[in-house]
């Protein structure tokens, strides 16, 4: 998060804000740490309920979706990273994508990374029935935990994980919530592992960008 | 590692006590809220859950008319000739399943049976809606000292949305 308080720090006076949410079911315990470390000044809000992986459907974090002045999505889910350190899972550089941030807040809609409706709408699909029903059984799995009874919401979040297989909030969030090996068979490593060479985040379908703005 | 948050820790402590009386507390999440609904149904034998009205209205925000299940402008009309799959009448007493509403409505449900717990999820056309056009779903949610920010605070400028997480 410093690294993005560097890029937020460059842009905010051009218009541009960021907006930051944890992911965590352990709330304000969890992510905290991470807030207070990062004394950000950008909007870091936290979200308990996952809310904004259900309502966007996201399947892993970090994840960026670029919205205009008029609250349009103008590029939906893709890997956001600030820097390499990550670089294994993640297969890219950063440096390239936060050029491309930076050419959007330059140019707005003439920036070539703002998407026309017609690709939008291929990039944005409808949500599938499987996928919906994850998400109930995530939240049923996440009250019973929050309600103190952590042993009953493991199936639930066991059911989640089966519906959306590629969903690693899911996977990763209920893990940590227990000891993942005894009550789920698997850790995150030996989940990584069985990617065996498939990219851990999808590859970011992006165009090089031609001039960087100055 | 368990951890009880107030609200939580509230609603394990009710039920503690309706377990006590004999009788387990059912539980509906409904749009992301929770409701404890006191009045135990009759229908034991089914895995639906049955509410009464005046417990839909609480739960759901859904009030039953002549002309269908409404909430604001939205009426779903019920088909006439299933009616009875959808509100019974014990004694003084109407009771309406909400199961069956949310078949009829293609509401995804997660429920647990030991716990009595039952939770709703969107409808696809309310989901799906931001498709066509291509807003950004809207949500509100609190920053670390607990103060609301919504997207749309944000309209007139742009914004970068990046979610992440501690684990």
């Amino acid at each position: 998060m410093p690294g993005w308080q560097i890029f937020y720090h460059e842009l905010k006076d051009k218009n541009l804000e960021i907006v930051s949410v944890a992911q965590d079911t352990g709330g304000v315990k969890d992510a905290g740490p991470w807030i207070e470390k990062a004394s950000a000044e950008y909007t870091v809000l936290i979200d308990e309920q996952h809310l904004v992986t259900k309502l966007y459907s996201m399947v892993n974090v970090p994840t960026a979706v670029w919205i205009n002045e008029q609250g349009k999505i103008v590029r939906p889910n893709e890997v956001a990273f600030v820097d390499d350190r990550f670089k294994s899972y993640s297969h890219m550089d950063a440096g390239p994508y936060l050029d491309a941030i930076r050419d959007w807040v330059a140019k707005g809609e003439r920036s070539s990374f703002v998407l026309s409706e017609e690709e939008l709408r291929k990039r944005l699909t409808p949500v599938s029935p499987d996928r919906r029903m994850a998400d109930v059984e995530f939240s049923l799995a996440e009250y019973l935990y929050h309600a103190g009874h952590g042993p009953e919401a493991i199936p639930h979040f066991k059911e989640a994980q089966r519906l959306a297989p590629d969903n690693w909030n899911y996977k990763r969030q209920a893990w940590l919530l227990s000891d993942a090996d005894r009550d789920y068979g698997t850790n995150f490593t030996k989940e990584v592992q069985k990617l065996n060479g498939k990219p851990y985040y999808a590859p970011r379908q992006m165009p090089e960008p031609a001039n960087k703005p100055k | 590692m368990r951890k009880l948050f107030p609200l939580a820790g509230l609603v394990f402590l009710c039920s503690m006590a309706h377990a006590a009386a004999g009788q387990a507390p059912r539980v509906v999440i409904y749009d992301g809220a929770v409701t404890e609904l006191s009045a135990p149904s009759p229908f034991t034998q089914s895995k639906d859950l049955w509410v009464t009205l005046a417990e839909l209205t609480r739960a759901t925000g859904y009030v039953v008319k002549p002309q269908g299940v409404c909430r604001d402008e939205l009426c779903f009309p019920l088909p006439k000739q299933r009616k009875g799959d959808f509100l019974v009448q014990r004694g003084k007493v109407t009771w309406f399943n909400l199961n069956e509403f949310a078949r009829l409505v293609n509401q995804p449900v997660a429920h647990d049976e030991k716990l009595a717990a039952w939770c709703f999820g969107p409808r696809p056309e309310a989901q799906n809606s931001y498709l066509a056009t291509l807003h950004a779903p809207n949500f509100t949610l609190p920053d670390r000292s607990g103060t609301l920010h919504s997207l749309s605070d944000f309209r007139g400028k742009k914004v970068l949305l990046i979610t992440w997480a501690s684990w």
